[in-house]
This record gives structure tokens, C-alpha cells and sequence, in this order.
């Protein structure tokens, strides 16, 4: 297009000449900008990495993004996930593919991502996300390593203006809260998902009893918190496991009939996104409800 | 031909026919890979197969012959040495003594996954599990009493390593559990073969030397002293061998089960009841089998790969079940 549309403007007249010459030259060394390096080709293993290539990447340069992405249940982009070809994070899958980057965590199997070094293949390996600063920090990553830097920064603005507008509208006192998970887990301080609640104006009590990261937390312990919240994340509950079981605990029940109770996807807190602001949002509606 | 050598010959034939069964194995290991649609076949475009070839496929297949022929020697001299047809390194606790030595060493930061020190940590493991095991039962225990022992050691390592996994510092540390007790081959490269292959050479040449001890003692401890092998000398070096074979197949496989104990049975019918023949084909039966349910692994219908030591349960467990139920067990 804007070789032709220039040639048909070239021809009109002298006294523009030179302008449009330069013009010409700017388009020609953008086309060749392009043709010489074209974005490079990515594939992830891990399904946070996949979320972040996702949300970052020119459709055209996946190359493959792990099962898991295309998994309602663990994924917020399933749909995107959809669309490219799927991995189940093995050397040789990836090695095929001839990714110019793949993007691991640092929790995705050693053997693998030391195999794929060995063979040269750039690999970025992203630590889990527990704060905002963090998804911050792991989008420029991976801007970077894909070549998007630009579209990283607009995610980070539109993110933190975001979150400016959840802190304008949060309780104030906080409301007090806690969070019961598949399992009798609950979240403690450093954890993205207390991250996400305390923007929401929603205190920890499992944090204030000095839980760090992540733990069990006894229906006992439960009950004397006094939580005015409970936070439930449901997980692929129609599956019969020994975690769900433990959110129809009858003591959990009547705590649930006496407090506001309201219910997360899983998947929001699995990892950190520009998305997982979602959770905050629903979770400042049912704080407020609980006051 | 006296029945002594009759058997001798029947020995090599043996192995001849397993070591043509295990070049055929290793090819079609290189053969067959695995993508997002299932196996697939061959080496991929010409610019991919060196890497394919070199990097993934051999160090995979290489490791599945070598920790495969490692469990099934083992087996078959553990089997001789207790005089018990229900010995093998994973029953008896060799298997997860060292996971859980590996385990300590890796993830409370003594070692990184590839330096010698994981391997050694295993051997430890490993040799502490079956000295307290010949400890407490060996000499004197008739087989039941060995095999009681080697599983309550076998639980004992099994809790100590979910145990160290649950306080390790990395938080996913309680989910790679299922690498160690289990067992895979996915991913590994060459430098897993470097890392186990060392403690393995030793390990192996313990055994082996053991031979001629292992058919004395099958005449009994003081026959064999009368013949001029020292019992001791035989327990120690089947002990040690297979403690260094053992741990350093687990430093880099995790736990792989079963075939130490099925591959010496399924071939002592061919070589007769001296456990130095049955040595050398146990061998080369382990390596073809463990290869042959590492290839089965990626015939599957597509998915996230099953673990190794699934596939050898799946085929061990019902045989193991077998031997407990035959009558003439104890005759063996």
C-alpha cells in the first residue's frame, strides 16, 4: 500500500519532489525494517508464560503455546489458546517447532529447559508472580524477548490505571477476609492472591496470623478468624477429589450461611496477569456486600 | 556334555539372542519420538535430525538400556545373594534409599541437578537402606522376613523423602514427589548419562565380581566358606555394587520399579538355577525392557508422557502378584 499509493503522489509535481522522495525513502527502509526482521518466533511451556505470550505476542510469531492454555478451568485465555497449535512442554516437541525464543518457569522441568539450552535454544525462565510489580516486571520480560516491547508498556499503563481505579473505590476500613481453596488451603502474605485481595480492600486474617506464603488452614483456626468474607476458589469441582471435598465441610457450610461468602476462578490466582485485576474487582463488590 | 555346561551354552545363547533383541530395542528407541499429536516418526527435517538424533533421542535411549540392564543385574544378584526370588532393588528399599539421598542433596541446595554429588547422595541413600536391610534381616531371615524388612524400609525411605520434600525451601518441591518415586526418561541429555554412567561401571563390576561367590552360597554359608569364598566378602559386593549401580541410576531416572524382579525370573528357566548365568541375560532383558515400556510410553495416545515407573508397575505389579501366589515358592 504505500508503495503504490507513493509512486501515483511521485508522479504529480515538482515542487513536492524532494518531500515525497524522503517519504519514499522512510517507507522503503520501514519495508525493509520489516522484511529484514521479522518478529521472533515464540513458544511457551508453562502455563504462565503462556498466558503472558498470549496476551503480548503478534498472533503470527506463536508458534505454540502448552495444553494447559487451552484449558478453561486453569487458563484465562483459553480461547486465544485455541487458535495455535498445542505442546505438552517435551525437547523434541519444541525443538521442532524452531522457536527463535521459548518461555519456561523457573518451576517447568529442569531437564527440559537444560536440554533445550544445550541445544541452543534461547530460553527465558519467569519466576511466579506474587505482586503487581511483579506482573509488571515479567510482561517487560517477555516483551523484550518477543520483541514487544511497546505492547508490554500499553498492558502496564492500562494495568496500573486499573488498579488506581480499584484502590478509589475499595472499603475503607478493609473488610476482613479469608480465603478456603480446594484442599483446606488457604493464602498467606506474600502471595498473589493476597495481593489481589488487599487492592481490593480486603484484610488476610490468615496473613495476620502469620501465614507467609501458602498453607492448610484448620477448620478450627477457620472459625475463630471471624472472617466478615470468605473467599471460596473453586477447581474443576464436578471431578470427584479429596480437596473438594473439603469445601462441603458441614463447618464451612454454616460459616458460609452466617458470612457473605462469594466464589473465584481458580485460574485468576494460578498466575499473574493483567487480567487477574478481574478478580480484584469481583472481590470489591462482595466486600462491600459484606459490611 | 555334562548338564554344567549344557546350561553354559544355553546361557550365551541367551544373551546372544537378548543383546540382538536389545540393538533392535535401541533403534526403534532412536526411531520413534513424540509430539503434540502422539508418536511420531523418524528424525524430523534435515537440519533437526543431529539434534534430534544426538541430543534427545540417544541420551534417552542410551539411559533406558543403562538403568534398565542396571536394575535387572541387581535383581538378579540380590535374588541370589538372600536366596530369595522376591529380592530387586525397588521391593527392598535400594530404590528409594536413594531418591531420598538424591533428595536431600538437590533440594536443600548441596548440589545442582547436574553436579556429581546428587548421584553420590543417592548412593549413600541407597547403601544405608540395604546395609540396615542385611542388618536386620539378611543372614539369618528366611525370605519372608527379608521381604517384610525390605518393604517397611522401602515405606520408611518413601515417607523420609515425601518428608524432606514437604520442608524443602522450593515450593513446588511437594509435587515433584511424583518424579522421584515414580521414575521418566523425558528430556534427559548426555549429561545424565556422564553423571549416572560413573557410578554405574563401578557398580556394575562389583557385582559381576560376585558371581562365582553367589553359586557357592547357593550350596549354603558354610559350604561356600568350605569351597573358599568368604560369604562376607560376596554380601559386601553385591551390596556395594548395587548401591553404586542403583543410586546412580535414580540420581537421574527417579525410582523405576519392578524390573529387577521380573526380568531374572523370566529368564532363569533358560539358564538354570546358578545365579552367575543368570547375571549377564538378566542384564540385557532389563535393558530391553525398561526400553521397550520407555518406547511404549511414547506410543500413547497423545497427551502430557507417562511416567516410566507407571508402565513398569503396570506390567510388574500383576507378575510380582503371581510369584506370591505359586505354591512352590519357597522351593525357588
Amino acid at each position: 500500500m504505500c508503495g503504490r499509493s507513493l509512486a501515483a503522489k511521485i508522479r504529480v509535481g515538482k515542487p513536492w519532489t524532494a518531500a515525497r522522495w524522503a517519504l519514499a525513502t522512510i517507507c522503503a527502509l520501514t519495508a525493509m525494517h520489516a522484511a529484514a526482521d521479522p518478529l521472533p518466533g515464540v513458544a511457551s511451556i508453562n502455563l504462565c508464560a503462556d498466558e503472558l505470550v498470549l496476551s503480548l505476542a503478534a498472533p503470527e510469531q506463536i508458534l505454540s503455546v502448552s495444553w494447559l492454555a487451552a484449558d478453561p478451568e486453569e487458563s484465562l485465555l483459553a480461547r486465544e489458546a485455541a487458535h495455535y497449535p498445542l505442546n505438552y512442554g517435551s525437547a523434541e516437541q519444541i525443538l521442532r517447532l524452531r522457536p527463535d525464543v521459548v518461555i519456561a518457569g523457573v518451576y517447568t522441568s529442569p531437564f527440559t529447559r537444560g536440554l533445550l539450552k544445550r541445544l541452543g535454544v534461547t530460553v527465558l525462565e519467569l519466576k511466579p508472580e506474587t505482586t503487581l510489580a511483579d506482573i509488571e516486571k515479567n510482561l517487560r520480560l517477555v516483551g523484550a524477548a518477543i520483541d514487544r516491547r511497546d505492547r508490554a508498556e500499553t498492558l502496564i499503563a492500562d494495568m496500573r490505571a486499573r488498579a488506581r481505579r480499584i484502590v478509589a473505590a475499595r472499603p475503607d476500613p478493609p473488610v476482613a477476609g479469608v480465603v478456603v481453596r480446594p484442599g483446606g488451603f488457604t493464602v498467606g502474605e506474600h502471595s498473589l492472591a493476597a495481593t489481589l485481595m488487599k487492592l481490593a480492600g480486603i484484610r488476610n486474617v490468615a496473613a495476620e496470623q502469620g501465614l507467609d506464603r501458602w498453607g492448610s488452614l484448620s477448620m478450627e483456626t477457620l472459625l475463630r478468624s471471624r472472617p466478615q468474607l470468605l473467599v471460596v476458589t473453586r477447581y474443576r469441582q464436578n471431578e470427584p477429589s479429596l480437596a473438594n471435598a473439603v469445601l462441603a465441610h458441614p463447618a464451612l457450610a454454616s460459616m458460609s450461611a452466617r458470612h457473605e461468602t462469594t466464589n473465584v476462578r481458580a485460574a485468576y490466582w494460578a498466575c499473574g496477569l493483567p487480567a487477574s485485576l478481574d478478580s480484584s474487582a469481583e472481590l470489591e463488590q462482595a466486600a462491600a456486600h459484606s459490611q | 556334555m555334562t548338564p554344567d555346561t549344557a546350561e553354559r551354552a544355553g546361557g550365551w545363547r541367551l544373551s546372544a539372542v537378548l543383546a540382538v533383541v536389545a540393538v533392535g530395542t535401541a533403534l526403534l528407541s532412536l526411531w520413534i519420538g513424540r509430539s503434540s499429536g502422539g508418536a511420531t516418526f523418524g528424525l524430523g527435517g534435515p537440519d533437526l535430525a543431529s539434534p534430534i538424533f544426538f541430543e534427545i533421542r540417544l541420551p534417552r535411549t542410551l539411559l533406558a538400556l543403562l538403568v534398565g540392564g542396571t536394575l535387572g543385574l541387581c535383581g538378579a544378584a540380590l535374588q541370589g545373594l538372600l536366596r530369595n526370588p522376591l529380592a530387586e532393588p525397588g521391593l527392598l528399599g535400594a530404590s528409594s534409599g536413594a531418591a531420598f539421598g538424591a533428595v536431600l542433596v538437590f533440594y536443600f541446595g548441596l548440589a545442582g541437578a547436574d553436579s556429581l554429588l546428587l548421584p553420590t547422595g543417592a548412593v549413600a541413600g541407597s547403601l544405608t537402606a540395604l546395609a540396615a536391610l542385611y542388618g536386620l534381616a539378611g543372614r539369618r531371615g528366611d525370605f519372608l522376613t527379608i521381604v517384610l524388612a525390605g518393604i517397611a524400609i522401602n515405606a520408611f525411605a518413601a515417607a523420609l523423602t515425601s518428608l524432606a520434600l514437604n520442608f524443602a525451601p522450593s515450593p513446588y518441591a511437594a509435587l515433584e514427589i511424583l518424579f522421584w518415586m515414580l521414575g521418566s526418561l523425558a528430556d534427559r541429555s548426555l549429561v545424565h548419562v556422564w553423571l549416572a554412567l560413573p557410578l554405574m561401571l563401578p557398580g556394575w563390576a562389583l557385582v559381576v565380581s560376585a558371581a562365582r561367590g553367589l553359586d557357592a552360597l547357593t550350596l549354603g554359608e558354610e559350604t561356600a566358606a568350605s569351597l573358599g569364598f568368604d560369604p562376607r566378602r560376596t554380601q559386601w559386593l553385591v551390596i556395594g555394587g548395587t548401591a553404586l549401580a542403583v543410586g546412580g541410576a535414580v540420581a537421574v531416572t527417579g525410582v523405576v520399579g519392578f524390573v529387577g524382579l521380573v526380568v531374572p525370573h523370566l529368564l532363569r528357566p533358560w539358564v538354570g538355577y546358578r545365579p552367575s548365568a543368570l547375571l549377564g541375560p538378566s542384564f540385557l532383558g532389563g535393558a530391553v525392557l525398561t526400553a521397550a515400556a520407555d518406547i511404549a510410553i511414547r506410543l500413547m495416545p497423545p497427551g502430557p508422557e507417562l511416567k516410566l515407573g507407571v508402565v513398569t508397575a503396570l506390567l510388574g505389579a500383576p507378575f510380582f502378584l503371581n510369584l506370591v501366589m505359586r505354591p512352590r515358592l519357597a522351593a525357588v
